[in-house]
This record gives C-alpha cells, sequence and structure tokens, in this order.
C-alpha cells in the first residue's frame, strides 16, 4: 500500500511539473464546446502562432459560474460559450471586454454584442426533428405556434431545462413579448408536451418513435445521423419564425484577461475562413463569416428563412426565462 | 432498515466472553490531541457548507426566504421520497449480494464479488442513458424482444430514477457489507446452527445484526446519493432540489437557497442518524480463514438465477448497449468516430483517472481515520460534529464542491498556487466522498477488538507502532472496502474534475463527457468500457484480494 502511495506521489508531481510552464506567451481558453469539437483548431492557432494555449473545457453555465466566482483572480482570458445566456450571465455582472472592431466586422451586426463585448462564433438553427416514418411533411406545421393545438396533443418532445431551449424562449420573448412567450410555455404544458433531459435524448427519442416530433437544435440530428445513417428521422425547419431562430454560440475575452493580445488574436482566429470552415464540416454548424459556405449536408438556408434576434435586448433579463419556463409548469 | 432491527440477543446466548456482544456502559473521553485534529479535519470537510451559507446569506433574508416558501417544498419532497426509496432497495439488494457471495455455494461467486461494485463506476448518466436507449420504445432491448411478443416497461420518471439508482449506487452497501461478513467469525453462525436454527434464522438472528453497522453505514450513503445526483434525475425527469438547482444555474437567488436546503437537510439526516443508532460494539472480526458456508441446496440455482439476473439488468444491460454503440461506430467507419476508436487516444486519459483516483482513495482513508477513532472509541461531541460534517458534504452535487474550493482556495493569497493543480482536485475528491470512506472506517475500527490495543498499550508499544501493527492490519478488509468507494466514486467524477483539474487534464470521465457533449455515442462506448475494465482490476487489487490473503 505504501508503495502504491510512493508511485502515486511521484505521478502527481510530475503531472503537476508537466503543468506549470512558466510560458508568459500564452491564452487561457474555457470553453463550453468539449475537446473533440475545438482542440484541433487550438492546436493549429499554437502552431501558426507561437502561442501556447491552456484549455479547460466544461459546461457553458458552469465556467461561467466558475470565472464569476473566480473574480479578479480568474485565469481565463478567452470564453467560449455553447449558450448567449452564460455570455450575458457573465457580460452583465461586468465581466467581459469590447473586443477590437475589426474582429467584430468579420460578422454581420445580429451576431455580435452591441457593446462589442462578444461575438458569434457559429449559427444553430432550431428545428422541428420529426420521425420519417410517423409524420408525414404534409401534416408538419408552419410556425412553432401552431405545436400548441390539438392536432400535436401528446405528439412533441422538447427539452425546457435545456440552456439551448432557455435560449430560444429567450428569443421568443425579444420577437414576441412576454406575453405571447408566456402563452406559448403553458400552450405547451396544456398540450401534455413530453419533457427531455436535453437535445441528445430529444433527437433520440424522436429517432426511436417514442415521440413522432420534437425541438431541437439543427446539428443534433446531423451528429446522430453520421452515428446511424438509416435513422429514420429528418429536420423541419419553421420558414421566418422565431421557431428556427438562429442562436449563437460565442466568443468573448475576459474584462480581467492577463493575455489580452493573445486573446484577442485567437477569437480573430475562431473567425477566419479556415476556421470557420472547420466548424461547419465539424460540428455541422452554420458559419458566421459570410462567404464559408456550410458543410454539404446542411441545408443551405436563404437568410430571409431564419429569423434573427439581438440577443443584447435581453440583457440581465436573461435569467427570468428559466422562471417564466418553471412557472408554466414545463420542468423535467 | 427495519429488516435490520432484528432482537439482538441472539449474540448474548452465546456463551463466548470475546464474542459477547455487550452494550459497553460508557466510552472514554477522547484524547485531546485527538479532538483538536477531529476539529481540524471538521473544518476541511466543511468548506462547501461553508460556501454555501456565506454565498445564500449575501442574497438577502427575504430573498432566500421567498425562493424557500414558493420553490423548495415540491422538489425536497421528490428528494426525500426517492432518496428513501433507493436507500430501501439498495440496502436490500446490496445486503443480498453481499451473503451471496461471502456465506453460500452460489455458482460464479468469486466473480459475482469481483462483479458486485463495479455498477458504481458507470456515471449515473451514461447508466441512464444506456438504459433509456435499451428499453425506451423503439429501442436496442425493445427491438430485441419485441418478436417475442415482449414490451418492455418505459423507463422514465421517479420509478425509473429508482431504478437506475438502486442499480448503481448499491455497492455503497455491498462493499462494506461484504467486508464485514467476512471477518466475522464462522463460529456464530456454527453455533446457532448447533443449537438447531435453520439457515434464514441464523440469517435473521445471527449475520444480520452483527452486519447492522454497516448495512446502516452503506444505507445512508445511497440516500445522500441520490439526492445529490444529477445525471439519473435529469434523463428520467424526476423533479428532485439538485435537478431543481442545476436547472437554475445561472439564477443564483434560485440555486443558493435551495442548495443550502439540501446541505441542511443532509445533516440533519446524519445527525439524526447518528443519535439513532444504538451504540453496541459488534463482535469483533479477528483472524478469520474460512467464513461459513451455507450450501444453499436446491434454492443454488434459482438464487443463481436472480443474482446472475440482476447482474445481467443493471450491468450486462447498459454494457450490451455500450458495446452495441461502440460496433454500430466501427461498422460506420469513415465517420470521424472512427479516428477516436484508437485505443491510444484513450492512455493518457486513463492513466490520470488512475493516478488521481488512487491518490484520492489514500488520501481519503488516511483523512477519515482519526475521525473514525473518535466517533466510535470515544466519547467526544468533536467527533459527532466531524461525523455530521464529513458525511453530509456527500449529499452536495460535485459543482457545489468544486464551485466551493473556487471559493475558497482563491480567497486566500497562501492557497492560490494550489488553485488548478492535481493537489486540489485530489483534496475535492477527498471532500466530496470523505463520506464514503469514513462510514467504512467506521465500520472496520469498530470490529477491532480494544483489548489487544490495551495489551499492546500495558506492553509499552506505542500509539503508532499499535496502530500499525494491531489495528491496520485487523481493519484491512473494512479500510479496503472505504478504499474501493472512494476509488470509484473518483474514477467517475465529473463537475470537480472538469472545473478544478489543470487546464487539458483529462480522465476517462471528461472523454465519456465530451463524447456525449458532442453525440459521439461509439467514443463515449469505448471510453466507458475502458473505465468499467479498469475498475475491475483495480478493485480486485485494492478491495477484494487484500482481504483473501490474510
Amino acid at each position: 500500500m505504501l508503495g502504491a502511495a510512493g508511485v502515486v506521489l511521484v505521478l502527481c508531481t510530475a503531472v503537476l511539473a508537466a503543468c506549470s510552464s512558466g510560458d508568459d506567451n500564452k491564452v487561457v481558453v474555457y470553453s463550453g464546446r468539449s475537446t473533440d469539437l475545438i482542440k484541433p483548431v487550438l492546436d493549429r492557432f499554437a502552431a501558426e502562432t507561437g502561442i501556447s494555449v491552456d484549455f479547460k473545457q466544461g459546461d457553458s453555465a458552469d465556467l461561467a459560474l466558475t470565472i464569476e466566482q473566480e473574480g479578479e483572480r480568474s485565469p481565463a482570458d478567452v470564453f467560449i460559450s455553447q449558450s448567449p445566456g452564460a455570455t450575458a450571465y457573465l457580460d452583465d455582472k461586468g465581466l467581459l471586454r469590447p473586443l477590437p472592431q475589426s474582429t467584430l466586422d468579420r460578422v454581420a451586426a445580429e451576431d455580435r454584442a452591441g457593446d462589442g463585448n462578444w461575438v458569434g462564433l457559429s449559427g444553430r438553427v432550431r428545428v422541428l426533428v420529426y420521425n420519417t416514418d410517423l409524420v408525414s411533411p404534409d401534416d408538419l406545421p408552419a410556425t412553432v405556434e401552431e405545436l400548441t393545438g390539438a392536432a400535436y396533443q401528446g405528439k412533441v418532445g422538447m427539452a425546457p431545462t435545456n440552456g439551448s431551449f432557455q435560449d430560444f424562449v429567450s428569443a421568443m420573448r425579444i420577437s414576441e413579448g412576454d406575453d405571447a412567450t408566456t402563452a406559448w410555455l403553458e400552450g405547451m404544458a396544456a398540450n401534455d408536451v413530453k419533457t427531455y433531459a436535453n437535445n441528445n435524448a430529444v433527437v433520440d427519442a424522436v429517432i426511436r418513435g417514442e415521440v413522432p416530433m420534437g425541438l431541437a437544435n439543427h446539428y443534433y440530428l446531423l451528429r446522430a445521423l453520421e452515428d446511424d445513417p438509416d435513422a429514420p428521422a429528418a429536420n423541419h425547419v419553421f420558414a421566418d419564425d422565431v421557431g428556427s431562430v438562429e442562436i449563437v454560440s460565442t466568443a468573448s475575452v475576459l474584462a480581467g484577461a492577463q493575455h489580452t493580445p493573445q486573446a484577442e488574436r485567437l477569437v480573430d482566429f475562431l473567425l477566419s475562413d479556415e476556421t470557420q470552415r472547420y466548424f461547419a464540416d465539424e460540428t455541422f454548424e452554420y458559419p458566421v463569416v459570410a462567404g464559408v459556405p456550410p458543410a454539404a449536408t446542411v441545408p443551405e438556408l436563404a437568410a430571409e428563412q431564419v429569423l434573427r434576434v439581438d440577443f443584447d435586448e435581453l440583457g440581465s433579463e436573461f435569467a427570468s426565462t428559466v422562471t417564466m419556463i418553471r412557472d408554466a409548469g414545463l420542468t423535467r | 432498515m427495519t429488516a435490520v432491527a432484528a432482537p439482538p440477543a441472539a449474540t448474548g446466548r452465546v456463551r463466548r466472553p470475546e464474542v459477547a456482544g455487550v452494550v459497553q456502559p460508557r466510552l472514554p473521553r477522547a484524547p485531546r490531541r485527538l479532538a483538536a485534529l477531529g476539529v481540524a479535519i471538521a473544518v476541511l470537510f466543511a468548506a462547501p457548507m461553508g460556501f454555501l451559507v456565506v454565498r445564500t446569506a449575501g442574497l438577502g433574508g427575504d430573498t432566500v426566504l421567498e425562493t424557500l416558501t414558493d420553490d423548495a417544498l415540491t422538489p425536497l419532497l421528490w428528494s426525500l421520497g426517492l432518496g428513501a426509496a433507493v436507500a430501501l432497495s439498495a440496502a436490500a439488494i446490496g445486503v443480498g449480494l453481499a451473503w451471496c457471495t461471502t456465506r453460500t455455494d452460489l455458482p460464479g461467486r468469486r466473480a459475482a464479488a469481483v462483479l458486485g461494485p463495479l455498477p458504481l463506476v458507470v456515471p449515473s448518466y451514461v447508466g441512464a442513458a444506456a438504459l433509456v436507449a435499451g428499453f425506451a420504445p423503439g429501442g436496442l432491448v425493445a427491438d430485441l424482444v419485441s418478436p417475442l411478443g415482449i414490451t418492455p416497461p418505459e423507463i422514465g420518471g421517479f420509478w425509473g430514477a429508482w431504478f437506475v439508482l438502486s442499480a448503481f449506487s448499491y455497492p455503497y452497501v455491498y462493499l462494506p457489507v461484504a467486508a464485514r461478513l467476512a471477518e466475522l467469525p464462522p463460529s456464530l453462525e456454527e453455533s446457532a446452527r448447533l443449537l438447531g436454527r435453520g439457515p434464514r434464522q441464523v440469517f435473521t438472528s445471527v449475520v444480520l445484526p452483527q452486519a447492522r453497522t454497516a448495512v446502516a453505514a452503506g444505507t445512508l450513503l445511497v440516500f445522500l446519493y441520490t439526492i445529490s445526483d444529477f445525471g439519473a434525475v435529469s434523463i428520467m425527469g424526476a423533479p428532485t432540489l439538485t435537478n431543481e438547482i442545476f436547472q437554475a444555474k445561472l439564477v443564483p437567488e434560485l440555486w443558493l437557497p435551495l442548495a443550502s436546503l439540501l446541505g441542511a437537510v443532509a445533516l440533519v439526516v446524519v445527525a439524526a442518524e447518528r443519535a439513532l443508532a444504538r451504540r453496541r460494539v459488534a463482535v469483533s472480526g479477528v483472524q478469520v480463514r474460512r467464513a461459513m458456508q451455507v450450501p444453499l441446496g436446491r434454492w443454488r440455482w434459482p438464487v443463481a438465477l436472480v443474482v446472475w439476473g440482476w447482474f445481467g439488468a443493471a450491468l450486462a444491460a447498459p454494457v450490451l448497449v455500450l458495446v452495441l454503440w461502440v460496433v454500430r461506430g466501427v461498422l460506420g467507419a469513415g465517420s470521424p468516430s472512427a479516428t477516436v476508436l484508437a485505443p491510444g487516444g484513450l492512455l493518457a486519459p486513463a492513466a490520470s483517472t488512475v493516478g488521481v483516483s488512487v491518490a484520492a482513495a489514500l488520501a481519503t482513508m488516511a483523512l477519515v481515520l482519526p475521525v473514525a477513532y473518535l466517533t466510535v472509541r470515544y466519547r467526544s461531541r468533536a467527533g459527532g460534529t466531524a461525523n455530521t460534517v464529513v458525511v453530509g458534504a456527500f449529499a452536495l452535487p460535485g459543482l457545489v464542491v468544486a464551485l466551493a474550493l473556487v471559493f475558497w482556495t482563491l480567497k486566500a493569497d497562501a492557497l492560490a498556487w494550489l488553485y488548478q493543480t492535481i493537489p486540489l482536485l485530489v483534496f475535492a475528491y477527498t471532500v466530496h466522498f470523505g463520506a464514503q470512506g469514513l462510514r467504512a472506517a467506521q465500520v472496520a475500527v469498530g470490529s477491532v477488538p480494544t483489548r489487544f490495543d490495551d495489551a499492546g498499550a500495558v506492553l509499552g508499544a506505542s500509539r503508532s507502532r499499535r496502530l500499525r501493527t494491531i489495528d491496520l492490519p485487523l481493519m484491512a478488509r473494512g479500510l479496503g472496502a472505504g478504499l474501493g468507494l472512494v476509488l470509484l466514486s473518483a474514477m467517475k467524477e465529473l463537475p470537480a474534475t472538469l472545473l478544478l483539474a489543470p487546464p487539458g487534464f483529462e480522465t476517462l470521465a471528461t472523454r465519456i463527457w465530451a463524447a456525449s457533449d458532442s453525440h459521439q455515442l461509439a467514443q463515449l462506448g469505448v471510453a466507458s468500457l475502458v473505465l468499467l475494465a479498469l475498475s475491475g482490476p483495480l478493485t480486485w487489487v485494492l478491495v477484494i484480494r487484500p482481504g483473501r490473503r490474510r
């Protein structure tokens, strides 16, 4: 036993020594996007710029809470978030700093913060995933509002407690107003909507046929199809409706960043054509930089088909979206 | 638990003085230095609760009160109900399995002894997702059995969460109880048999009462684990306190009061359990070379069917789903998932997993042992407090433990260098899983007769020498059980690992999470299977073999 303890001690020291390289030309990234989906990009950045990258992955909201808790001592320079909600949480607390205009200008005005504190990294479109064995395309609703109708009673799945659903509801509040949003949430609850833990669970349930259709981000089905190409499911886009609003993943530089130039360079790099193409091909998301096409398997969406909202408008009201969803009786 | 409160008189009837289960009239006062050490350890383990108190107090009384009156009752009832239900069933499974593997001629009992603790290493969200994928309408198992006209029950809600959590948490009972049974002298049971008791009576009147502290220890752990779990309850849709806390993560006015409530519930339950537990000194385990074996007779194969059927449902079914995911991923080669199937990519995470988990298990046992002595051998208020704090911390979700350590480490200049280092991560595991080590250590300390220690003292052996040469060897099995519990829990730990580890540090659990996040089921399957494959030999080497060799 003592021998084992000795071995462990040596192991720990070795790992520790390896981790504490006193390199100042570096950037520390907290990323809600997991290793598999971003590590190659960061490796390429390190190789091209000579700036080493310290990378910490985690749930976007968990990382936002950590950065908040770390306060002035936060080692983080860049925060990559899968959800505008988590970004807004930090922005509201004054923990983000404006990005250079040249970086912001790489994307359309809707895909960046009015105050320049965050920039969109990739676009995700909300869709209705449906089981092609169970639902005929003719029976699909034109708007997400129709899902509260009798025809869809008990036939729709969604993940009310998931970050991306919360962001979708926030978008609905911006575009339709709080009253209409509350009415929709209550309508869904009254229509026996089936609730799931997250987007993956919704998509899996639709593929199994447990529920004929469900609300999710567009790329979850595309990833599931990669695993199982024969899965009987397809994405339905609510053209020009809040049901298919675009929600961006974001990148931001922290107010207390200790490696600001490197951090800004990294964010700019994430918006380069090459990186955008990588995101498009590997994660099936929509590039936010004009001129970069989505992956071959991802349907091109004309600009007028996809509704965009200005997430800035919610500001510190983001948090109350969670309360609205709960109050409507949608829990999991 | 009612089954455990069997008449304890049986032990008194056996006329062998060294095994008489007498109630000790009064425990001696704790030595001052040991009590001080206990207080110091309690302070370390109070980090998460202290963090919650500070942050919640910062919200102001009105906000806290509003949340507690408006949003707390239903989730609280869910937590208590689910916790109690899972604790009961896990106790039944754990005790039954422990008895079968240590006391009977069950076919394949050695294999069962190794497999028994393994479900603990399956992250609850992976287990739940695999079960859903298997049994839900249109799922893999459902497809398999539907030609036979069988529709598997739909898994979800209270009973779904109950099943998953029971299936993956019974090792908290199984490990300490199996360790306890293995060291019980067979003489008691043999005497009872000679006096004409049937096997069933021997079980209820001799075995159960002697295993009672171990059963209680494990059952409380299951309860606390259940109320702290997020993975299974979110997938199954059980709105417990922890589920609500996670859903309201970005709303401090909601989650902080709810997390404080969760902590308070844990402290009350732990303190109440300690007050209720009658402090009967159990039969001492002395060098047992061979345990009594009960021939199952005509029940041998039916029992085997139940035990192996259970492993089939709790372990084999999820493993089968994982394997199917992997196979599907490999057959669909050409997709990016195929590239990560190369096993080399998991070598470093696997080594890291083993390194930090073994370190955490050893550190935890070392840290809780003084508290175990303090609570079992002595009358001490410090011991009672330390017990409550150490065990209660287990009910808090890993995310809260992680945030608490961020809070405290960065608060003090002297500690800041520790932030995001391996030692801090190991400490986080220790705080999070200390309860498991402590409960097992208490069972172990309680089963060592003090008369050896007294004899050693009379002969002039120092305290440390007595500990080394008398107590530790006698406690090997019990401490091994605690070591195993902490080890398996640390191996699957996710939130603290993600937040507190040095940048770039990956374990198998973080690989599983990343694969699950990007819906790469084949990789998720491979990493989970590697995690399981590693835990088997580790459990054998650290938990089961040391007990056998003696």
